[in-house]
C-alpha cells in the first residue's frame, strides 16, 4: 500500500506523488517547489548538482497542473522531480560530462531522448547532476564541481561515476535520477549511497544526445529509492531509437504490470569464485538476500577475472580514441588523474583491444549458458562500503588496492556483456551496501521482479539518512 | 569455492620497456608529456598491459570474432 503525501514530499517515491497528483490530493507545482527548497537546503552539503532548471521546472509543473483542470489524462510519473546525470543533454545547459573542457561548448539545443520520454510521462526535470570527469570514475570525486557526498556520512564518498546521481536520491533531494554505466556507474553509488539501481540490457534503453565514454560499453539507466520507481521509469524510458546505433529494434516490454509476481518460479544462485564475498559487510548482505530469494546453489562465472581485465582495457583504449583530441590540445585542463589513465589507454597497442573484444563474444556464449540452470545470479555490488573521500586503497581480504580502479571490481565482469542488473541496498548500520541481482538479456522483469520482492520482505530498502 | 586470486600474468611488461612505448606512443601520437606526468601515464600503463596480458594469454581460436557492434 503506498502512503500518499500531500504536503511533505520528503522521501516520498516517485509512485506515491504521482499518485498524490493525479489524484488532486497535491499538484505537481506544490511537489517540484518543494523538491527546489530541499535542493537549497540540503545541497549546499551534498554538491549533486551543478545545475538547477529551477524556472523550467516551475513552468512544466504549472502546465501539467493546467492540463489536470481540464480534465486530460496525466502520466504515470505525473509531477515527479528528476534529475540528470551532467552528461546528458539539457536544452539550454552545456553537457558537461564532469569536465572543465566542455564547459566552453556551446547550450545543447535539444534536451537527451530519455529526458523527453521521462517528461512525456509527466516528470519534471529539475537539475543536472555531478558526476567523475568524462565518467572515467568509480569515486564521485571531481576536481572542477568538487565530490559530491555520501548522503550516510559526508565524509565518505558518493560513489561514482554517477556520484551525483546517488547523492541526490540518497539523499532525498529528487526521488529519482538518470544516470550512466559503463563499468559500474550506476551499481557503485547505489550501494554506496544506499539506493536501487537499474543498469539496463546493453542496447535497451537509447543514449541518443547523451555524452559518451565507451560505446561499446556505454549504457543509461535510473537511481530510485523502490524497485517500482524504477520500473516505471525504466517502462517510460524503453522503445527503439535510430538516434543511438546500438539501440534494439525490440518491442517496449512494460514491467510494472508484472512486478508482483515475485519469486515464485524463478531460479536464483550466487555467484562464487570471482564473486565470493570478502568483507564482514558483502557476506551479511549476500547471505540476506540469497536466504530471501531462496539461492541455495552456488554458480561459477567463468574466467570473470579475465572478462575484468578485458573490460579494462577496452575501456582505457576506446576512452582514450573518444578523447585524442583534446588529450592532443588541452591535457592540461583534465582532471590529472583522468588525463593519466587516457594518455595511458592511447598508447594500448590496438592488437591487445582486439583480443579483449575477441575474449568478450567467447566470454559472453560461456555466461549466456548458465541462464539455462538458473534464472539470476546475484553478486556483491561492492567490495565495501563507502570509503573515506580522498582516500587512496582499501583492503580486500589481506591485499591492498587503489579505490579509483577497483570499486567496481564486481560490476565490470557483468556490464562487460551487457547484462541486465538491479542494484538493491541492504541497509546496514552505519552505511548500507547493495547487491547486484543479475538476469540473461532483455530480462529486465526478472531484476526487477526479485528486487521488488526483496523490498516486500524488508530484506532491502533505501535507508533514510538523517537531515 | 575457492577463490582465484589475481596474479600476474607471466607476460607482464617490464618497466624499461613501458617507458619505450610511452615515449614513442606520445611522439607517435602527437601528445604533448608534461614530465611531471610521466609517472602516473606509466604507472597506468603498465596497469593496463598487465591486465592485457591476462587476456592474451587466454587461448582463442583463429576464427574467433570480436564482439563490437556494427550493422551493415
Amino acid at each position: 500500500m503506498l502512503d500518499v503525501p500531500t504536503t511533505d514530499f520528503d522521501f516520498s517515491t516517485a509512485a506515491e506523488i504521482a499518485i498524490a497528483v493525479k489524484s488532486g490530493r497535491s499538484t505537481a507545482l506544490a511537489v517540484i517547489e518543494a523538491a527546489l527548497a530541499r535542493i537549497r537546503e540540503r545541497d549546499p552539503v551534498l554538491n549533486s548538482f551543478t545545475a538547477v532548471t529551477e524556472q523550467r521546472a516551475l513552468l512544466r509543473a504549472e502546465a501539467l497542473d493546467a492540463t489536470r483542470e481540464r480534465g486530460e489524462p496525466l502520466g504515470p510519473l505525473a509531477g515527479v522531480p528528476f534529475a540528470v546525470k551532467n552528461l546528458f543533454d539539457v536544452s539550454g545547459l552545456p553537457t558537461l560530462a564532469g569536465s572543465k573542457i566542455n564547459r566552453d561548448m556551446p547550450p545543447a539545443t535539444r534536451d537527451a531522448v530519455l529526458i523527453e520520454r521521462l517528461e512525456a510521462a509527466g516528470a519534471i526535470l529539475v537539475g543536472a547532476l555531478n558526476m567523475g570527469e568524462y565518467a572515467y570514475d568509480f569515486t564521485g570525486e571531481n576536481v572542477h564541481d568538487g565530490a559530491s557526498r555520501n548522503p550516510h556520512d559526508h565524509e565518505r564518498m558518493s560513489g561514482g561515476s554517477s556520484g551525483g546521481s546517488g547523492a541526490a536520491v540518497g539523499g532525498g533531494l529528487v526521488p529519482l535520477a538518470l544516470g550512466s554505466d559503463t563499468n559500474g556507474s550506476i551499481r557503485v553509488p547505489s550501494s554506496l549511497c544506499g539506493i536501487f539501481g537499474l543498469k539496463p540490457t546493453y542496447g535497451r534503453l537509447t543514449r541518443a544526445r547523451t555524452f559518451p565514454f565507451v560505446a561499446s560499453l556505454d549504457h543509461l539507466g535510473p537511481f530510485a529509492r523502490s524497485a517500482l520507481d524504477l520500473a516505471l521509469a525504466y517502462d517510460a524510458m524503453q522503445g527503439f531509437d535510430a538516434g543511438d546505433s546500438a539501440c534494439a529494434s525490440r518491442p517496449v516490454e512494460p514491467v510494472a504490470p508484472v512486478l508482483e509476481q515475485g519469486v515464485d518460479g524463478l531460479r536464483v544462485a550466487v555467484a562464487a569464485g570471482y564473486f565470493k564475498c570478502n568483507s564482514g559487510e558483502t557476506c551479511y548482505a549476500i547471505d540476506r538476500v540469497s536466504a530471501a530469494l531462496g539461492a541455495n546453489r552456488d554458480i561459477d562465472i567463468p574466467e570473470a577475472q579475465r572478462a575484468r581485465a578485458a573490460a579494462f582495457i577496452i575501456t582505457a583504449s576506446e576512452g582514450a580514441s573518444l578523447h585524442l583530441n583534446r588529450l592532443r590540445a588541452r591535457a592540461r585542463d583534465f582532471d590529472p588523474a583522468v588525463r593519466d589513465r587516457l594518455l595511458a589507454g592511447a598508447m594500448t597497442p590496438a592488437s591487445l583491444v582486439v583480443k579483449a573484444q575477441k575474449f568478450r563474444r567467447w566470454y559472453r556464449a560461456q555466461v549466456l549458458k548458465l541462464f539455462d540452470e538458473v534464472d539470476a545470479i546475484i553478486a556483491p555490488a561492492t567490495p565495501c562500503t563507502a570509503p573515506l573521500i580522498g582516500q587512496q586503497t582499501f583492503m580486500f581480504g589481506d591485499t591492498e588496492l587503489p579505490v579509483r580502479a577497483n570499486l567496481g571490481l564486481y560490476t565490470q565482469p557483468i556490464s562487460f556483456i551487457g547484462l541486465p542488473v538491479v542494484a538493491v541496498p541492504v541497509p546496514l548500520e552505519p552505511l548500507p551496501i547493495g547487491v547486484q541481482i543479475i538476469a540473461a538479456p532483455w530480462r529486465e522483469d526478472v531484476v526487477l521482479r526479485l528486487a521488488h520482492a526483496l523490498e516486500m520482505q524488508g530484506v532491502v530498502a533505501a535507508p533514510r539518512p538523517a537531515v | 569455492m575457492k577463490r582465484k586470486v589475481i596474479r600476474k600474468s607471466a607476460r607482464a611488461p617490464k618497466q624499461d620497456s613501458i617507458e619505450s612505448l610511452v615515449v614513442a606512443g606520445a611522439q607517435a601520437l602527437g601528445l604533448t608529456l608534461d614530465p611531471s606526468w610521466e609517472a602516473g601515464v606509466k604507472f597506468n600503463l603498465q596497469l593496463i598491459l598487465r591486465h592485457a596480458a591476462l587476456v592474451d594469454e587466454f587461448p582463442l581460436p583463429d576464427d574467433a570474432e570480436p564482439a563490437e557492434i556494427f550493422h551493415a
